[in-house]
C-alpha cells in the first residue's frame, strides 16, 4: 500500500510539475520521504544501465536512448539531467506501472559521480558506463581522485563495468575485477608523442605513483600509457576507435563502420564510441550504430549554430571549473583553417551555487590560441579582467585581443561587417545572456 | 634570481603553477633576471641556492607519497626557514610540515616537525569555500578558494585570520601558518595573482626594495570584483 501511495503521489507530482515547467527532481524528493527504500521495491528492466563520469555523461545517455530507440527498444532515460537520487526516483517511478512495474526494456540512467553511492544502494545496474575522470569543478567535487574513491563505493559485483581504456584513472576501475569491457582509440593520425596541456593528471601511476611512461596521447593525458613499476597498462579494447579523419569529419569503429560527425572533436567521439559499446552490448549491430549516428546533432543545446547580423557562428557549450571540456572546445576553433575569431565569457562562474574561484583558467590551455587560423580573442563577462591577466600568461599578441565587461557590448561589437565565422566559448551559466542577442539556427 | 618549484608536477592542483610565473614575472618587470627550476620526485635539489620556493596543492595520495620524499630535505628546509628564505606553501603541502598526518584510513605519517600543529584527514566530506582572510602584514584582505578535507589542529602562529571561509580546523578563525618569511596557506590554485599586494609584498621581502607593479591593472581590477562579490555573498547569508 505504502509502495502504492508513494508511486502514485510522484506520478500526480510529476503531472503537475510538467504543467508548471518545474524540473524533476521534487516529486523523487518527496518519493524518497515517503518511502526510502522505494527504489528497490520496485521491479526493474532486464536492463539497467548507468553512465557517470566527469564530461559527456549528458550526450552519451542521449545517443545511448537515440540509437536504442531507433531499433525498437524502450528506453526510460532521465532525459533531463537530473542526474542525482532524487531525479533518478522521479524516473523510476513516474515510467512505472502502479504495482512498481517500471514499463520499458531497458532502464537508462544518468549519474552524478558524486553522489551514484547512493542511488546505486537501491538500484543496481547491470552496465556501468564511466566516461572520464578530470579535473571539475573544484567548488564541488575535490579533485579527480576523491571523486574516483566516491565512485569506487558505487560498483557493486555482478555489475559489467564498461570503461574508458585510455583514461588511466578510469580504466584502473577494472583492475583485479573480471566482467570488464573497455573501449578506447588506437594510435590515430592526430596523436601526439609529447603532452598538450597545461599539466599532467597522467604523470604518475593511478595505482603506485611511479612515473608513467606514454607511447601516444590522443589529447591531454588521455592516450596509451604504462607503469613499469607496478606494471600497469593501457588494456586491450573490445569496441576501437580505429581512424579518426578530422579534415573530413569521420570516424571509424573497428575499421568497418565509419560515422560521418557532426562535431568534429575527439571529445564528441568519445562520446560516440561509449553509446556504440553499449549498444552492441544490449544486441544492436554495428552498421545499425552507425547508421543511426551518422550526422547526429545532440538535441541537448551543447552546440548551437547561429547567426549575429550577418555573421554564422557556432556556440560551443563548455563548463566552466573543466579545463579539459574547454580545452576540447579550443581544439575546435584552433582548427578553422579558414580562421575565425573566438568568444570567451566568464560571468557567472556556476549557475547552481556560488563561487568567485576562477583557478581553473589556469589549467586551460589558452596558447593552443595563438595560431594564424584565430583572428580575434573576445573576452567578455564579470571576469573579463581574470581573463584578461589569464591571457597575458600566453604568447598571444595583445592586439588581437579584445575586453568587454558587458556582454552586450561585446555582441554589438561583433555584429560587425567581419567575415570570419565566429566560435563562441562559455559554460551553461552564461550561454543565455549572449544567445538573446543571436538568432539560433533551427 | 633563482626560484625553485617544486613537485611541480604532482603538487599542482587547480592552476597552482601561476604563482610561479607571477613571481617570476614581478622579478623581470623589476629588473632582474629570473631563472626557475622545476624539479620533482626523482630529482634532488640545493634548497640553499633559491632565492624564492613554491610548493603547491595535490591529491591527498599524492600528498602522502611526496612527504616521503620531502623529508631527504629536511634539515635543509629547516635551514632555510631559520636564514629567513621566501617560501610559499598552498593547498595541502604545508601540512607535511607538522608532527603528524592521519589519514582517512587511520594510518599515521610523521611530518618533517618543523611545526607543533597535527592534520586529520577523512574521506566522507569535502570542505570547500571561497575565502576573505586578513592579517596584519597586508591592508587589503586576501580573496581565494580552499579545497580539503583535513583538520589541522595545534596551530600556534596562523598566517591569516578568516572573515570568510574555512579556519585550520572546524570553528577556528585562523588559517594557515608562518614562521619567518615562510608564508603557509590552504588556498589553492594562484594565489598570487588573485592577490597582487601579497606577490608585490613577497617580491619586496626578495628584493629589499619595492618592485615595479604599474603593470598590475587587470589584476588590481579582478581582485577588486573578487572581494566586492564575496563580500556581497557573506553580507547575504
Amino acid at each position: 500500500m505504502k509502495k502504492f501511495l508513494t508511486i502514485l503521489i510522484c506520478k500526480l507530482l510529476r503531472f503537475l510539475g510538467k504543467l508548471i515547467g518545474k524540473g524533476s527532481s521534487k516529486p523523487g524528493q518527496v518519493a524518497l520521504k515517503l518511502c526510502p527504500d522505494i527504489l528497490s521495491r520496485m521491479q526493474l528492466p532486464q536492463y539497467i544501465i548507468a553512465v557517470t563520469g566527469s564530461n559527456g555523461k549528458t550526450s552519451t545517455v542521449e545517443m545511448i536512448a537515440h540509437i536504442l530507440q531507433k531499433n525498437g527498444k524502450k528506453v526510460a532515460w532521465n532525459r533531463e539531467g537530473s542526474n542525482q537520487i532524487e531525479g533518478v526516483t522521479t524516473l523510476v517511478l513516474a515510467g512505472s506501472t502502479l504495482g512498481g512495474k517500471v514499463k520499458a526494456d531497458i532502464l537508462l540512467i544518468e549519474s552524478d559521480e558524486r553522489f551514484a553511492r547512493y542511488t546505486f544502494k537501491y538500484i543496481k545496474p547491470t552496465h556501468y558506463v564511466i566516461t572520464n575522470l578530470y579535473r571539475d569543478q573544484l567548488t564541488r567535487n575535490g579533485h579527480p581522485e576523491w571523486v574516483y574513491d566516491a565512485l569506487a563505493d558505487s560498483i557493486t559485483d555482478g555489475t559489467q563495468l564498461i570503461l574508458n581504456a585510455d583514461d588511466p584513472l578510469v580504466s584502473s576501475f577494472g583492475e583485479g575485477r573480471d566482467n570488464v569491457v573497455w573501449f578506447g582509440a588506437n594510435r590515430l593520425s592526430t596523436d601526439t608523442d609529447t603532452l598538450e596541456s597545461v599539466y599532467n593528471d597522467g604523470a604518475y601511476c593511478p595505482i603506485c605513483k611511479a612515473p608513467m611512461i606514454y607511447s601516444a596521447y590522443h589529447y591531454n593525458h588521455i592516450g596509451h600509457y604504462r607503469c613499469d613499476n607496478c606494471g600497469f597498462y593501457r588494456r586491450n579494447t573490445k569496441y576501437t576507435l580505429t581512424s579518426f579523419d578530422m579534415d573530413r569529419g569521420e570516424m571509424t569503429i573497428d575499421n568497418r563502420h565509419t560515422i560521418h560527425l557532426a562535431l568534429k572533436s575527439l571529445y564528441n567521439i568519445y562520446n560516440i564510441l561509449a553509446a556504440y559499446t553499449v549498444a552492441s552490448i544490449v544486441g544492436v549491430n554495428g552498421a545499425e550504430i552507425a547508421a543511426d549516428m551518422n550526422d547526429y546533432v545532440l538535441k541537448n543545446g551543447r552546440v548551437i549554430t547561429f547567426t549575429l547580423g550577418s555573421r554564422k557562428g557556432t556556440m560551443l557549450t563548455s563548463k566552466h571549473e573543466n579545463s579539459i571540456s574547454y580545452d576540447q572546445s579550443i581544439r575546435v576553433a584552433s582548427a578553422c583553417k579558414e580562421g575565425c575569431d573566438v568568444m570567451f565569457i566568464v560571468d557567472a562562474v556556476s549557475r547552481k551555487y556560488f563561487t568567485s574561484d576562477v583557478s581553473w583558467l589556469y589549467d586551460i590551455d589558452f596558447e593552443m590560441l595563438n595560431n594564424p587560423n584565430i583572428h580575434e580573442i573576445i573576452l567578455a563577462g564579470k571576469y573579463v579582467n581574470d581573463l584578461a591577466v589569464r591571457f597575458s600568461y600566453t604568447d598571444i599578441p595583445n592586439s588581437k585581443i579584445k575586453l568587454f565587461e558587458s556582454i552586450d557590448e561585446a555582441a554589438d561589437y561583433l555584429n560587425s561587417d567581419r567575415k570570419e565565422y565566429l566560435y563562441v566559448i562559455t559554460c551553461f551559466s552564461d550561454k543565455g545572456k549572449f544567445l538573446v542577442k543571436v538568432k539560433e539556427e533551427q | 634570481m633563482k626560484i625553485l618549484h617544486l613537485y611541480h608536477d604532482i603538487m599542482n592542483l587547480y592552476g597552482d603553477y601561476a604563482n610561479v610565473s607571477a613571481m617570476k614575472r614581478v622579478l623581470e618587470k623589476s629588473g632582474e633576471e629570473v631563472t626557475v627550476d622545476k624539479l620533482s620526485l626523482a630529482d634532488t635539489a640545493v634548497l640553499a641556492d633559491y632565492d624564492f620556493i613554491y610548493i603547491g596543492s595535490g591529491t591527498e595520495r599524492n600528498m602522502h607519497y611526496v612527504l616521503e620524499d620531502f623529508k631527504k630535505y629536511a634539515d635543509d628546509f629547516k635551514a632555510c626557514v631559520d636564514s629567513g628564505k621566501v617560501i610559499l606553501l598552498t593547498g595541502n603541502s604545508f601540512e607535511m610540515l607538522g608532527k603528524t598526518i592521519t589519514d582517512a584510513q587511520g594510518n599515521v605519517y610523521d611530518g618533517l616537525g618543523l611545526f607543533d600543529f597535527t592534520v586529520t584527514e577523512q574521506n566522507k566530506t569535502r570542505m570547500t569555500a571561497d575565502a576573505v582572510e586578513a592579517c596584519d602584514f597586508l591592508t587589503r584582505p586576501l580573496v581565494g578558494f580552499i579545497n580539503k578535507c583535513s583538520e589541522i589542529k595545534g596551530v600556534k602562529n596562523p598566517l591569516f585570520t578568516v572573515t570568510m571561509g574555512l579556519g585550520n580546523h572546524d570553528g577556528d578563525k585562523n588559517e594557515g601558518a608562518r614562521l619567518n618569511n615562510l608564508f603557509c596557506t590552504h588556498l589553492t590554485g594562484p594565489v598570487l595573482i588573485k592577490n597582487p599586494h601579497f606577490l608585490t609584498c613577497l617580491a619586496e621581502k626578495l628584493l629589499g626594495r619595492a618592485p615595479e607593479s604599474d603593470w598590475l591593472t587587470h589584476e588590481r581590477a579582478g581582485y577588486e570584483i573578487t572581494l566586492r562579490e564575496l563580500r556581497k555573498r557573506s553580507q547575504s547569508h
